[in-house]
């Protein structure tokens, strides 16, 4: 019994852990390759050390101005999005959660029922919206589209939801008026919430391909992701290694976040996904 | 889900108030729902609306009924007759992301289950685990497609490892039409597949411990309790995570985009709905077929989704 324990335990690890290589093994070779010349690293079978071990990767990225242009326009970007969630789902997902106002869980299933839409359906009428208010190929005009997420705002009353309902129902009582309360109570008290958020809206917007695709048409205003790829399209480099030194540096924000906040994360994505 | 209003924890000074009280709420949802009316519900019936008009952006709006469905029904029976990718690019897009589909899905949450079974009874070293399996799933779907169209080259690192296992298999994935979709699926697996694990390992860490103790006293082994405990009683999570992975699925985009460039790759065996309508949409200008298109894409995820929830969703709204 114990031995057949024991053999049970080193096949459960050697098989999670072939899987975490498996799961890693991309992160990894493009590390290791974005120190090789293209002649390295395409060679079959593949090598592991760099050698020559060389920068010329990086320095040739570092030369095209555009790349920053895009790391920063990603920034920016996401910047604008995650700012916007914080302030109006966090103020709609109270009114939600703790208010008694006309009409409130009508307008809330009404918001609710939106995210049933796929993306797709609302993407050309949306295009056209933006076209006419003459805001296609700017970043304000694709970030105004993602400011209030309907998924924060579920997110954001859930948590006030949970909240103890004697700290609102006190500043009630002692006549504290809804806005007040929310900006003198709620909020301060919601930090965890909008951690959740902003970190999920970050990942949302930097990684976003399809909308920055379709608003965005100067490569000068492009957001990484798409730069990337018109990098590979347009073929902007006769090698290979520069695009992989390149999505490195384009995941480094969402790694470093990921590893610095994985539990954190890992708990929001079990709260938000089983909710449904 | 009924909201928790105390009925009781009324009184009247706060009644008193209410108008008031409705006119802070209404400023403080007032941004929420103006943006989604604006860019929800508008952007959905004027979706609607398009999908009746010939209309190229710029000259006058045209009202042709039926018409931009007849043009995409004439392409899906052309396709469904045996023409090429050429004529029939939306059957040709319709028929990958269902093969796509039913690929992608079924592995991916097989996978998902068995590793979290697997690390939920491992004791030490599970955030080490998770961290690398969740990795993936953060990073941005264009940056791995990169990384892998240089992975899945003729001599590249993925028919390398390979090669170890079967040594004749030695494919040129993205550039053979037999090879470029499972290519893809095998991408959208390592990278969503990490998500779902979290959330099943989440669900099993809720479980009550005392039914598997029952099912040893009664004698019951290990895969045995896999089939007729485990897996019952994961049903609604099961459930929401083939559900999530239909939608995510069925209007993948970024992948093929990069992978199989916009023409779909060899052939189209890479070219999907959602190419379809972005290319109807922004490069043959055509919003109303492209608006028509989306309405059938919406069609398909929302009758999947909704009669595979009625048939299997106990657990689930």
């Amino acid at each position: 019994m114990k031995l057949g324990k024991a053999v049970w335990m080193s096949f459960i690890y050697i098989v999670l852990t072939s899987f975490a290589l498996v799961y890693l093994m991309p992160f990894l070779r493009s590390a290791v390759a974005s120190f090789m010349s293209w002649e390295q690293a395409s060679k079959y079978p593949p090598e592991w050390i760099p050698n020559p071990s060389t920068l010329e990767n990086y320095v040739k990225l570092v030369r095209l101005k555009l790349f920053w242009r895009w790391i920063l326009n990603s920034s920016l970007y996401a910047g604008i999005v995650v700012a916007g969630n914080i302030v109006f789902t966090s103020m709609a997902g109270f009114a939600f959660a703790r208010l008694r106002f006309i009409g409130r869980d009508f307008i809330f299933s009404a918001l609710q029922a939106l995210m049933m839409i796929p993306g797709f359906v609302t993407l050309v009428p949306n295009y056209i919206i933006i076209y006419r208010l003459g805001l296609v190929d700017n970043i304000v005009g694709l970030a105004i589209l993602g400011i209030v997420n309907v998924s924060s705002i579920f997110l954001m009353r859930q948590y006030f939801l949970n909240l103890p309902e004697e700290i609102f129902e006190a500043a009630r009582l002692d006549g504290c008026e809804p806005i007040k309360m929310f900006f003198y109570i709620a909020f301060p008290l919601a930090k965890p919430a909008v951690g959740a958020i902003a970190v999920y809206q970050f990942l949302g917007a930097w990684n976003a391909f399809l909308g920055p695709l379709i608003f965005l048409r100067s490569p000068e205003n492009f957001t990484i992701p798409v730069g990337l790829s018109f990098a590979f399209q347009r073929s902007m480099w006769v090698e290979y290694t520069p695009l992989i030194a390149g999505s490195l540096i384009a995941s480094l924000p969402t790694i470093v976040l990921f590893i610095l906040l994985n539990k954190y994360l890992i708990k929001g994505i079990v709260v938000t996904g089983g909710k449904g | 889900m009924p909201l928790k209003v105390n009925k009781l924890f009324t009184p009247f000074f706060i009644e008193k108030k209410s108008t008031r009280e409705n006119l802070e709420a209404f400023i403080l949802v007032s941004t929420a729902v103006f943006f989604n009316l604006f860019f929800g519900y508008f952007s959905a019936f004027f979706a609607v609306y398009l999908s009746f008009l010939d209309w190229d952006y710029i000259g006058p709006m045209r009202f042709v009924g039926l018409k931009n469905y007849v043009t995409m029904m004439n392409d899906l029976l052309r396709g469904m007759f045996g023409s090429s990718y050429f004529i029939a690019p939306f059957f040709t897009g319709l028929k990958n992301i269902v093969i796509y589909t039913a690929i992608v899905v079924p592995v991916q949450t097989f996978l998902a289950i068995v590793l979290a079974v697997l690390a939920n009874q491992a004791v030490k070293g599970i955030q080490v685990f998770k961290v690398s399996y969740f990795l993936p799933a953060t990073t941005c779907p264009v940056i791995i497609s990169l990384i892998f169209i240089w992975l899945f080259m003729k001599n590249g690192f993925i028919n390398y490892a390979l090669g170890s296992f079967i040594p004749s298999f030695h494919p040129d994935w993205l550039n053979d039409r037999n090879y470029i979709l499972p290519a893809m699926g095998l991408v959208a697996i390592w990278g969503t597949s990490g998500h779902f694990f979290i959330s099943f390992l989440a669900a099993l860490q809720a479980l009550p411990r005392e039914v598997y103790e029952a099912a040893i006293l009664d004698g019951a082994g290990t895969i045995r309790r896999f089939f007729h405990i485990t897996i019952p009683m994961l049903r609604p999570m099961i459930t929401y995570v083939i559900v999530m992975g239909i939608i995510g699925a069925l209007q993948m985009f970024d992948l093929a985009w990069v992978m199989a460039g916009s023409g779909g790759g060899p052939g189209g065996a890479g070219y999907t709905i959602a190419m379809d309508i972005y290319n109807e949409a922004f490069l043959k200008l055509r919003p109303g077929v492209a608006a028509a298109k989306s309405m059938l894409l919406f069609t398909i995820i929302f009758s999947t989704t909704y009669i595979y929830q009625r048939r299997y969703g106990g657990g689930i709204r």
